[in-house]
């Protein structure tokens, strides 16, 4: 109790208590007499006359390069790099929350043995080498009874990149399963690669939305979705006047600041697009010279299309035919200086996403958007040195009778690595072959998987599973050893170098000295290579590499930092239309993909309808809040005050038919009765009445990160209904569908939205 | 006088949270109080559509603060010096103030009793009490603190922390007649103003017009607190004899200030 709150009470009450306090009752008071003359001095001088040291940002993996600001040894700030043509000084919200996770009380300390069941949480505190011991120990055993293939990583990030040299010298195939693939931009990167010859759409995103005079966005939630330079690209766009063009089922905030905003059904996309790209080439409304000179396939695409009308589309997607047209026009008007984004993650309905994404480059490629201001561009490679002592000196796959490449069903993995659900359909099954020891690093094991209940089992059939982990996450509790991993302001890393229109250089160096009992990435995959006699990993430091790398570049550390700790280059993102020449095989635009033809697969895309919800559910569909990263960030003391749980958005209209207010809180049960912790409803106009829409990344099931436990719910343990594309086996996430527990009563969710006959239902047992 | 201000472009805005938390950051603001927050509001129906729109909020640094009156610190005698021309002004003032030559309002946090009488009174909610911290003399309970426009910072010559980092250039920060602000304002940048609260807030919002309906709607206060003498009263009541600071110049304050005791009647007295 302190004075305030006295004065909060009625003046009665409050008479009387502040009367007693002047009689000297211990109040709070007097309490924090150290910490007042601190506070007043740093309030009073802010971040000013902090010692600075540049770095770059891993609060995602848009690595933005940024200045980390040190007093007294601690880091009060972390701002954007002045130097950096891309941010300036500026970093996002998580950026700027870098600082937190430094020192969050929930970072994993020190290595950690399990001790209780997997997924309970129950660890002993171990040594750095017993911990390398284990893992060895494991790693041999396992290769001596299954063979080298029986090892598997799984990984994402910065701090991955050195451990993969571990995997790919024990020889076996599988450590190329990369969420970021598999789970994410997989099937844009191969519409796009066959398409145009060239990934646009990886990491990295090659469009140029700054100098477009329109843009497209098909469910993107750029500003919601957060990488800095590409939000202000698409912000500059808008200022420029580009017209934007925004589908989606929710409106987001990019829908917001749309000029034309067409609330689709959702799993219709494609039809969509291919009545545009008919509606493009009946109405003549494509570049002829770029279609006549650089595309192949044009005669095909335009027979193959040519039964999508606008009218038919109009009744597939739910739009208003007007809607369409306009905003088809709005983007024809603008070719070629027109931006058909392809968003990022691409894995919403397993069937039909590479299509959707291919639809995408062909409408980019009929408007002669490719390699001109504001359609999809060039990246302009930093030269650099490469240093091999980082790496083990030998990697080779083992030879094998079975792989599970060459068996996948999937005909365009193998071009990437191993499917996700390749590695663990042989988790679960065996099939082809047993892998029964899994090394996780920087991912979200139960999150960023659908179906977290067949990931339980899968681990649960393993030998042995390890991580190198940050959080005492939902990864570290179903470890059976935990590698805690320093923080990227702790650590170098590898070499940074930006390749879009800006081109430029820089490099990841430590702010602080790690705390706790933690290690750098390099140093964690040394001294692994040391347990298990792997040789190479020569580098003393991660200084020794970083130089050799950047006298490839002309430069060293030292030149770096003497120039701000970044240098830039010119970039060389455009083309002549008329010298344009293309990576694919002709070196122009493929319209018509022989490649997918040759597999059985259609070569230019179909529409073929995703389910519609079963009678009483809503579609699950669920996006990026712009202060969190994954569900990596949700236990960070700031950005968790920013945003401590999702919500589920559910329509107006359907809150009111199930009597449903605002925040109330509620229960979602899915097509398999699958339930959700529980969860507060955002009502709103904003989502349409057939879907529901939510944050990702909340709902922490690790008792261990004491902020972000049990806040909100966690979209995949929703997912049960997962779909493989079937060019890449890349896992659907929007096939899923849920009704309402308010209570003890079951809400089935009413159809406001007539369903047409030619999309079949989804069949659910509930229903 | 002149007058700081600020347009928060919600056009430009994405609602991304970095202005919070740079605040947050620079001024090492505990949570979960704030200097400064940003709100998401909707998508909700407006007369002219759907609006998602967001409230980055602030102190407003008011023509006519609500706050500034209801601090009941013995008031000093303080005289403020213009940077640029040198000019002075000296003024009695309690532990909160408007400065004459730069019109942000500003808080004396070694004086400040943490009654939370200032707090209470802003209808924008931008002030908070930290009872974490407290200044012992005054036998104080906490210290309020709030928005400065990152005047320590300005008269450094750099932008306020949420400026910098804004990632989409949505805040403009400078004097109300600078070419970008005004320009801002004629072309219809609105405050938070309504019937009921009219007190000259110095932070401008443009967008969209329903955008600009839903933050009015949402955010704008619509009455000041009736004027709360008997918590000025009680402030009075529990403080002790104060130990009055002579002498001290204000570290951060716009200009230096030069604070002297004096033995006027506090406000409360009245």
């Amino acid at each position: 109790m302190n004075r305030r709150h006295f004065l909060k009470m009625s003046s009665a009450t409050a008479m009387a208590v502040a009367a007693s306090t002047m009689d000297g009752l211990p109040g709070q008071a007097g309490l924090f007499r150290s910490a007042q003359a601190q506070e007043i001095k740093s309030f009073s001088t802010g971040s000013l006359g902090a010692t600075e040291v540049t770095s770059v940002c891993e609060m995602c993996f848009w690595r933005c390069p940024i200045v980390v600001k040190v007093k007294e040894g601690k880091i009060i700030k972390i701002e954007g790099n002045p130097k950096s043509p891309v941010n300036g000084t500026r970093v996002c919200a998580r950026g700027n929350s870098g600082v937190q996770l430094v020192y969050d009380p929930d970072r994993v300390k020190t290595p950690l043995k399990r001790v209780g069941a997997r997924g309970e949480g129950k660890w002993a505190k171990i040594s750095w080498d017993e911990a390398f011991g284990e893992i060895a120990h494991n790693m041999e055993k396992v290769k001596k009874k299954y063979g080298p293939h029986a090892l598997a990583y799984f990984d994402h990030g910065a701090s991955a990149e050195f451990m993969r040299g571990i995997f790919k010298a024990m020889g076996t195939e599988n450590y190329t399963s990369e969420p970021a693939f598999f789970q994410c931009v997989g099937p844009a990167a191969l519409a796009y690669l066959q398409t145009v010859g060239y990934v646009t759409t990886g990491t990295r995103q090659y469009n140029d939305m700054a100098n477009s005079k329109a843009m497209l966005l098909v469910a993107s939630h750029i500003g919601e979705n957060v990488h800095v330079s590409h939000v202000r690209e698409f912000i500059d766009g808008l200022q420029n006047g580009s017209k934007l063009v925004v589908v989606d089922p929710r409106y987001s905030a990019a829908a917001n600041k749309a000029d034309i905003y067409l609330p689709i059904r959702p799993g219709t996309d494609t039809a969509l697009m291919l009545a545009w790209i008919n509606y493009v080439i009946q109405n003549k409304l494509y570049d002829k010279e770029f279609v006549a000179n650089k595309c192949d396939g044009f005669d095909a695409l335009k027979k193959e299309v040519n039964g999508y009308s606008m009218e038919w589309a109009a009744k597939i997607c739910d739009l208003k035919i007007e809607d369409m047209k306009a905003a088809i026009k709005e983007l024809a008007k603008a070719a070629p200086n027109v931006n058909i984004h392809p968003g990022r993650h691409a894995t919403w309905y397993g069937k039909g996403d590479t299509g959707r994404h291919q639809a995408y480059a062909i409408l980019t490629a009929l408007f002669g958007a490719v390699g001109v201001p504001g359609g999809i561009y060039f990246p302009t490679s930093v030269k650099t040195g490469k240093a091999e002592c980082p790496e083990p000196e030998k990697t080779e796959v083992a030879e094998t009778d079975i792989s599970i490449k060459d068996e996948t069903e999937y005909p365009f993995s193998s071009m990437f690595g191993t499917a996700t659900r390749d590695l663990f359909h042989a988790m679960l099954t065996g099939k082809p072959y047993p892998v029964k020891l899994l090394g996780v690093n920087g991912v979200n094991i139960m999150q960023t998987l659908p179906n977290p209940y067949d990931t339980m089992k899968a681990i649960n059939n393993l030998d042995f599973i390890f991580c190198e982990e940050m959080m005492a996450g939902e990864t570290a509790i179903w470890s059976d050893i935990v590698l805690p991993d320093s923080v990227y302001l702790e650590r170098y890393d590898g070499l940074y170098a930006y390749d879009g229109l800006t081109p430029y250089l820089t490099v990841r160096q430590p702010a602080i000295k790690p705390l706790h009992n933690v290690k750098s990435p390099y140093d964690i995959a040394k001294g692994l290579a040391k347990k298990l006699d792997i040789e190479g990993y020569s580098c003393k430091n991660e200084q020794e590499f970083l130089n050799e790398e950047l006298k490839g570049a002309g430069l060293s550390l030292d030149a770096l930092n003497k120039q701000g700790g970044l240098v830039t280059y010119k970039g060389n993102p455009y083309r002549d239309p008329k010298s344009l020449k293309l990576g694919t095989e002709s070196g122009k635009v493929q319209l018509y993909v022989e490649a997918f033809d040759d597999e059985d697969l259609d070569a230019i895309p179909k529409f073929d309808p995703t389910p519609a919800p079963p009678k009483g559910f809503a579609r699950l569909i669920y996006g990026r809040a712009p202060m969190h990263t994954f569900s990596r960030t949700m236990n960070n003391l700031w950005l968790n005050n920013e945003m401590p749980e999702n919500k589920l958005w559910l329509n107006d209209k359907i809150a009111a038919r199930l009597n449903i207010m605002d925040g109330e809180e509620i229960i979602m049960e899915n097509q398999d009765g699958k339930r959700s912790n529980p969860i507060k409803v955002l009502v709103t106009p904003g989502i349409r009445p057939d879907s529901v829409f939510m944050y990702h990344g909340f709902g922490s099931k690790s008792k261990h990160l004491s902020r972000a436990y049990g806040r909100g719910a966690a979209d995949g343990y929703m997912m049960t209904n997962v779909v493989a594309d079937p060019f890449i086996g890349a896992d659907s996430k929007r096939t899923n569908f849920v009704r309402i527990i308010k209570g003890d009563k079951t809400l089935n969710i009413p159809e406001l939205a007539k369903v047409p006959s030619e999309i079949p239902r989804f069949k659910s047992k509930l229903a | 006088m002149k007058q700081y201000a600020m347009v928060i472009d919600l056009d430009r805005c994405v609602g991304c949270h970095a202005c919070a938390v740079a605040c947050r950051a620079e001024w090492q603001v505990p949570v979960p109080y704030r200097r400064n927050w940003v709100n998401r509001l909707g998508p909700a129906q407006t007369s002219k559509g759907i609006s998602f729109t967001f409230y980055p909020g602030l102190c407003n640094h008011c023509d006519e603060p609500a706050c500034v009156p209801e601090c009941p610190a013995d008031p000093v005698e303080v005289t403020f010096t213009d940077q640029k021309t040198g000019a002075t002004k000296t003024m009695e003032v309690a532990a909160t103030w408007k400065d004459p030559f730069n019109g942000t309002v500003q808080v004396d946090r070694r004086r400040c009793l943490g009654c939370g009488a200032c707090a209470d009174a802003c209808p924008y909610g931008a002030r908070y009490v930290n009872p974490d911290v407290v200044n012992e003399d005054l036998d104080g309970e906490g210290i309020v603190d709030k928005c400065t426009f990152c005047m320590p910072r300005v008269e450094k010559g750099l932008p306020p922390a949420c400026v910098q980092t804004c990632i989409t250039d949505a805040r403009i920060f400078g004097l109300i007649d600078d070419k970008d602000i005004a320009e801002y304002v004629k072309k219809g940048a609105k405050r938070l103003e309504s019937k009921g609260v009219k007190i000259g807030p110095n932070v401008y919002y443009y967008g969209q017009p329903k955008d600009l309906e839903l933050l009015d709607k949402t955010s704008t206060p619509q009455e000041l607190l009736a004027s709360s003498g008997r918590r000025r009263m009680f402030a009075q009541m529990v403080k002790p004899s104060m130990k009055q600071a002579k002498n001290i110049g204000l570290i951060g304050l716009a200009g230096t200030l030069l604070v002297k005791a004096t033995e006027t009647k506090s406000p409360g007295d009245e």
